[in-house]
């Protein structure tokens, strides 16, 4: 201990036999290990998982599309023929639905990622920078929360023919809307997370080594707002999925002869008591994704959750090599 | 506080002006009412259309931003905002339906913030038990129901209640029923409109201050000066309601505030569905009508009642916190 | 009225806690409080946790009892489960006897009539204690409401502005109706006591009443507890982990280690004669303020034992240098020592142990490192850190909503001092005094600043290009005060290591190789580099920051508060890790602390800062042993010592009031409002203080000391900014405490 200077060699054979072993068992698998304990929360990705292959090759189960009329069918109960019998068209239903399922998924998922994407983008920007900037972001994130996403929507996908609508399918439309009203919850959040980080001693002692600004935004910042990027994204998704249900139901957002969950559910609300299968099928869908959505987010939260009562081995093991560190 | 305030406002006019204006552009630049004009039977000639369009100020030569400048000096100089392609005045249209809204909203608005807070204090006590599971869950359920699809269950329950008894106990469309004498007849006329989309709004509006209330709640209730109040003499449960409920009430009146926007955003979804003549419905039915001019008004309300919620929110705070109390 | 209850149980067959109070050294009678065999167990998701494990006390009425332990000893848990304030989940048995009466297993209920009546509470933190929405008044109201429900409004507003008053807090009356926020923490901590003894409590409970607080407000909320003591004649039950702090006010002291009390005596017995290694080792731990002769501390190797397992030896044994086999074998007891039957210690070696067995022998303390530097004068020493007339000031604004100007703070106003080689140099002053402002200017740089800061020989004024300052910022380090939220939770030891190395454009090899290094000179394993920040202990952390700030091979480390955060003895061995690294690396310090004894342990030079200013500096030894600054002289005097009969005797100087206001800051002698001398001084002189800002000058020898010395004496290392030195100071700050007043056998 007093000679300083020395490197002791066989102390450096140790470290490099100690490089592979697994003394330390690493973050991200105790959370992976967390969230696999937590049943509900598997069961919800199993369950939302399923359904997202099922919306990519339901197809290929069925003779039927949704474009075909079979107009020996109109309005009928499921069948084996047609599994979730027709609408009052003639068009398969079960064709419809698994359409309809993909394009909600691809919705939620699209605008569940780019949404967070921005969000983290902008408000590190925010906190990152500060001073004017952040006033001038922040005022432009305020005017936006202010504006009803709902009647910009309504603008946006019934205009006159011209313009967007033209050129894009309704759902991409939606997305984009969407997009552009649903970031700003999350930006808000991230920039005081960063700000609040930007306070805390670690990254004030990588500022005074000298470390550069970005690699702090990178090695500091992001893994450490990672865990609410997570979280975000899955109720980023199910805020979407909800959104466009919501938004198609009342009959603006998606228009026929696009389909999706909401337009299913609403075109089918006036016969409900007449043909009960044309809305329940969509609706129930509807619940499992969201459902199983919610089902993870809170297995995740759990999960991330440094003071979660749900420990399992991996915390007991930390525990028992910190007792083996003091007793050496 | 008052300066404070006038400060706010200052910012909010501002911030309203800009979404209104980016409103007013979105809407002119996408409605075309004369495309729908030219469908009508017999066809009017594109001459005809423009003329008649340019007497109610929407006229479709103009460029966007002349449009804007025409509409925005009306407001200004005469708060005329403007009128719809039928002819109908937007002022005039506006007040009535402003009104009905208000009305549905209400109720409702304070029915979902006694029973969420209520409920929430309520499981908080029962942490983990029985009670507070169910009361929970239930609030997570209506998190993943669309409030449409919601209020469109609740629609159908009460039609099958009306259809198990019999008679017409619930409306579950419309605000009421035309020609009814003023007196009890009406009264009881009223009950049975308001009574399906007001419990149909609260259905689905207390789950989040269900939760947010049991949260804050129990945040506080090992906080040091619970204990405090406790070591002075308190039981638990009263320390707790007489100091732990009072600190979560800070974050609950905030949110509050903003419960008033979202709830009139619901509205949308809730006139469109129990067919009530607010201005929820009148927005959405004019934009499938091209009504540049009702369009913005109705965003222009919406930014309107949003900055309210915010001020209020400010407000709400500086009342329970006097922590933020401005000298 | 409970007499007959009283009566009633006597007639019970005898349980084994009960057989023990009979059994006790005190008649039952005697004691206002007594507890025997209590034991506290808390089920947590790792096991139950046996958190207090058989505590016996009484406490005779009027007197006052210092528990001492560091933090997870079982303190802060017995004052709960005695005052009923523990989770419902924690399985409490034993006996707590109030007067007589037993208060375990009463309901929360039937508790209530105790608590707040005849047993109140101080609890440690008053920023959290108070509730934030309600008035003071109102809270101190409610606690008269509770058990005078027939008190008219009048009356009890009357007595509430009687307790504000008692508890020395200015125009109460209109305070009344003051939040807590509008308080500052020991004005906080003084309603808490207010609090506590509006109903005359028989028995009062100070739970680390005064650990949040800066030194001078310590000293004054003691003297608030002495005094309501005096007015209530309360028993007090002190709880803490400085030995210091006890020492002049307990009569008797419990000493205890992992939930258990392992010394207790009479507070001489326990200062001047330990029998347990452990209270020997916490005696040796603390640095003396008043003690100028420079020895290592006794550092206490390991941690705590965790309480999940039940002990099969002695607690202490693993972390005790004297620790046999015998030790293993079963827990000790309590049993009387040698020299008197009230002193228990739980040690079989007690007998061989005593006041005249030297604690650096036993605990095997280090010698003091002696640095190549301290045999070079300090002119010929090359400068690390210069600081010339530096300036910070911020717009003072008021509003939490709506920001409004209303002033300027100068939180740093015209510093100058260097640092030379291997010395360490301390700025002290309590919070709001701009220590940490200036380290925030030393650290961040720039070329804009108010003032020269001159690192390395570099200025801040030639540091435009990234070059320049990445020369500066590699002469410069720093440690922070919480070693917890410096580390990155999600960096292992090895990337917190490595981050300041990579930075430098270090090959991996060789960092691999530098990282090992850090470990051994910081007394890490160096195996121990994959794991995480929370897998270590306090200590461990800060020496993990150590080991960071000095991975590129700083000249000076700046040391934020280094220890404060650390239990005591743990602190012992991060300020000997210090010594140790300044004398053999050649490093200086620029050290901020508020314990002044960490101070005069660890430095060479010290700063003492009153609003922004230095109001006093010099050689540590000559500024604490004659301080000529009337604040460096109250700072000083507002130390408790571990020594029980100097405390006792040892006259106070108590200053008024808190840190003013910035704003109020007057133009001549910032320190004159609150200031002992001024306060004496005639009217004529008071001018001069508030008119004229006091210079900076150097003490001179006196007339005497320079006519009899045949050579010119060379100046001396102290100078200092006040008119008056000499003055008198103002009696009513002067507070003496007779020994016999309170401390009669």
């Amino acid at each position: 201990m007093t000679n300083l200077n020395a490197v002791d060699p066989a102390a450096v054979a140790q470290d490099a036999h100690l490089e592979g072993a697994d003394v330390v068992i690493g973050k991200n698998t105790i959370i992976f290990r967390r969230f696999m304990r937590n049943k509900t929360a598997v069961a919800g990705l199993a369950i939302f998982l399923a359904l997202t292959v099922f919306s990519f090759v339901g197809g290929y189960f069925t003779q039927w599309d949704k474009e075909t009329i079979d107009p020996f069918n109109i309005g009928m109960p499921p069948s084996a023929e047609h599994y979730l019998g027709t609408s009052q068209a003639g068009i398969d239903l079960y064709a419809m639905t698994v359409e309809g399922t993909r394009i909600s998924i691809l919705i939620g998922l699209i605008v569940g990622l780019v949404s967070v994407l921005v969000a983290a983008v902008y408000g590190c920007t925010m906190a990152y920078f500060g001073g004017k900037v952040d006033k001038v972001m922040l005022f432009i994130l305020e005017a936006l929360i202010m504006m009803p996403a709902l009647l910009v929507v309504a603008v946006a996908t019934s205009g006159g023919g011209e313009g967007l609508k033209r050129d894009l399918p309704s759902w991409l439309l939606l997305i984009i809307v969407l997009l552009v009203f649903s970031w700003m919850g999350t930006a808000r959040l991230i920039r005081s997370l960063s700000m609040s980080l930007m306070q805390r001693d670690f990254v004030k002692a990588s500022q005074y080594m000298g470390v550069p600004a970005r690699r702090i935004v990178w090695r500091h910042l992001v893994p450490n707002i990672g865990s609410l990027l997570v979280l975000d994204i899955t109720r980023g998704v199910t805020g979407a999925i909800l959104a466009e249900v919501a938004f198609s139901f009342i009959g603006i957002g998606i228009k026929v002869p696009d389909v999706s969950l909401g337009v299913l559910i609403g075109g089918a609300t006036s016969q409900v008591q007449t043909f009960p299968w044309m809305f329940w099928v969509p609706l129930t869908v509807m619940f499992l994704l969201t459902g199983s959505l919610a089902m993870m987010n809170d297995g995740l939260r759990d999960a991330f959750d440094p003071s979660s009562s749900s420990s399992g081995s991996a915390k007991k093991r930390a525990l028992k090599t910190r007792v083996k560190g003091n007793a050496s | 506080m008052l300066r404070y305030l006038a400060k706010r406002g200052i910012t909010y006019v501002f911030m309203i002006f800009l979404t209104t204006s980016a409103g007013y552009f979105l809407a002119v630049s996408s409605l075309k009412p004369a495309l729908l004009e030219q469908e009508r039977i017999p066809r009017p000639t594109p001459e005809q259309v423009a003329n008649s369009m340019r007497l109610k100020g929407l006229d479709p030569d103009l460029s966007p931003w002349e449009r804007y400048v025409e509409w925005l000096t009306a407001i200004v100089t005469r708060w005329d905002w403007g009128r719809s392609p039928n002819g109908a005045f937007i002022n005039a249209e506006f007040g009535d339906r402003v009104w009905i809204s208000t009305r549905l909203f209400l109720a409702s608005i304070v029915l979902t913030l006694v029973i969420g807070v209520a409920l929430g204090v309520y499981s908080a006590a029962r942490q983990y038990k029985f009670q507070d599971r169910v009361i929970t869950s239930y609030s997570y359920l209506a998190y993943i129901v669309p409030a449409p699809i919601a209020y469109f269950l609740v629609q159908l329950g009460a039609i099958n209640i009306n259809e198990t008894v019999g008679e017409r106990i619930f409306f579950v469309t419309g605000i009421s029923t035309p020609g009814l004498e003023p007196g009890w007849a009406q009264f009881i006329d009223m009950l049975a409109h308001y009574a399906v989309p007001t419990v149909a709004i609260t259905l689905v509006g207390w789950g989040s201050y269900q939760i947010a209330q049991r949260q804050y709640l129990l945040d506080n209730v090992n906080a040091d000066f619970v204990r405090t109040a406790r070591a002075k003499g308190l039981t638990r449960n009263q320390a707790i309601s007489r100091h732990a409920l009072r600190v979560s009430f800070i974050p609950v009146a905030q949110s509050i505030a903003f419960t008033i926007p979202a709830i009139f955003a619901g509205g949308f979804f809730a006139e469109k569905i129990f067919a009530w003549p607010g201005v929820g419905s009148w927005s959405i039915d004019a934009i499938s009508l091209q009504d540049v001019n009702a369009a913005t008004a109705t965003l222009a309300y919406g930014s309107v009642i949003f900055a309210l919620g915010a001020i209020l929110a400010d407000f709400a705070t500086t009342l329970v916190d006097p922590r933020v109390r401005v000298q | 009225m409970s007499s007959e209850i009283a009566a009633g149980r006597v007639e019970q067959p005898q349980s084994p806690a009960e057989r023990l109070h009979v059994a006790g050294l005190h008649a039952p009678s005697d004691a206002i409080l007594s507890v025997r065999d209590l034991n506290v167990r808390f089920n947590t998701e790792n096991g139950i946790v046996h958190a207090v494990r058989g505590v016996d006390f009484d406490l005779m009425p009027g007197k006052t009892l210092g528990i001492v332990g560091e933090s997870g000893s079982g303190k802060s848990v017995t004052s709960l489960a005695i005052m009923g304030l523990l989770p419902t989940t924690a399985e409490v048995t034993g006996s707590v006897r109030l007067k007589g009466k037993e208060l375990l297993g009463l309901s929360d209920k039937a508790m209530c009539e105790y608590r707040g009546n005849e047993l109140a509470m101080v609890f440690q933190d008053p920023l959290s204690s108070l509730t934030p929405v309600y008035t003071v008044g109102t809270q101190i109201i409610e606690a008269l409401t509770i058990h005078n429900p027939g008190m008219s409004k009048q009356t009890k507003e009357a007595r509430a502005v009687e307790l504000l008053a008692m508890v020395g807090i200015p125009s109460p009356k209109e305070r009344l109706r003051a939040f807590p926020h509008e308080f500052s923490g020991g004005m906080r901590q003084r309603v808490m006591i207010a609090i506590a003894i509006a109903n005359n409590p028989r028995v009062l409970i100070a739970d680390e009443p005064t650990t949040a607080l800066d030194v001078t407000i310590q000293a004054q909320v003691l003297e608030v507890l002495h005094t309501a003591q005096e007015e209530t004649g309360a028993a007090v039950v002190m709880i803490t982990h400085d030995l210091g702090v006890v020492a002049g006010m307990a009569d008797d002291i419990m000493v205890m280690y992992a939930g258990r009390p392992v010394e207790t005596g009479a507070v001489d017995d326990i200062y001047y004669n330990p029998r347990m290694p452990y209270t020997m080792g916490l005696l040796g731990a603390v640095p003396r303020v008043d003690v100028a002769e420079k020895s290592s501390l006794v550092p206490i190797e390991g941690m705590p034992p965790n309480l999940i397992h039940p002990p099969t030896g002695c607690s202490f044994a693993p972390r005790c240098p004297l620790a046999s086999d015998a030790c293993l074998e079963g827990e000790p007891a309590l049993a009387p020592v040698p020299d008197g039957p009230l002193h228990l210690a739980a040690c079989i070696k007690s007998g061989s142990l005593g006041g005249d067995v030297d604690v650096l022998d036993v605990f095997a303390a280090p010698p003091v490192p002696v640095s190549r530097f301290d045999a070079i004068p300090r002119e010929e020493r090359a400068t690390v850190l210069q600081l010339k007339d530096v300036r910070k000031h911020f717009p003072l604004t008021r509003g939490a909503l709506l920001k409004k100007r209303i002033g300027t703070v100068k939180a740093v106003d015209g510093l100058t001092f260097d640092i030379r080689e291997g010395e360490c140099f301390s700025i002290v002053g309590e919070s709001g005094s701009g220590k940490t402002t200036t380290l925030l200017e030393i650290m961040e740089f720039h070329k804009d600043q108010d003032g020269e800061v001159v690192i390395g020989g570099i200025s801040n004024k030639k540091a435009a290009d990234a070059r320049a300052k990445s020369a500066m910022r590699r002469e410069l380090q720093m440690v922070f005060q919480d070693p917890t939220g410096a580390l990155d939770p999600r960096f292992t030891v090895y990337e917190v290591l490595a981050e300041p190395l990579q930075n430098a454009g270090m090959e991996k090899p060789a960092i691999r190789k530098r990282i090992m290094e850090l470990m051994k000179l910081v007394g890490l394993q160096p195996d121990h580099v994959n794991r995480f920040p929370n897998q270590f202990s306090g200590g461990q952390r800060q020496r993990i920051g150590i080991a960071r700030a000095l991975a590129v091979n700083p000249k000076l480390v700046v040391l934020d508060e280094p220890v404060s955060a650390l239990d005591v003895s743990v602190q012992a061995g991060v300020i000997n890790l210090l010594d140790k690294l300044r004398a053999e690396l050649g490093l200086s310090y620029l050290l901020v602390a508020h314990d002044l004894s960490v101070v005069r342990h660890i430095s060479n030079r010290v700063a003492v800062m009153y609003l922004g200013k230095i109001v006093e500096i010099g050689e540590v030894d000559r500024v604490f042993d004659n301080p000529r600054h009337p604040y460096t002289r109250a700072l000083l005097s507002a130390i408790p010592v571990p020594d029980p009969q100097l405390e006792r005797t040892r006259e106070r100087i108590i200053l008024q009031g808190d840190l003013p206001s910035p704003l109020d800051a007057p133009k001549g002698c910032n320190f004159a409002t609150r200031c002992p001398v001024f306060a004496a001084l005639p009217k004529t002189k008071q001018e001069k203080c508030l008119t004229l800002e006091p210079p900076l000058l150097p003490v001179t020898p006196s007339p005497a000391a320079q006519t009899l010395a045949a050579d010119p004496l060379p100046a001396l290392d102290q100078r200092f900014a006040c008119f008056f030195p000499d003055g008198e100071i103002d009696e009513d700050m002067l507070v003496v405490h007779e020994a016999a007043d309170h401390h009669a056998p």
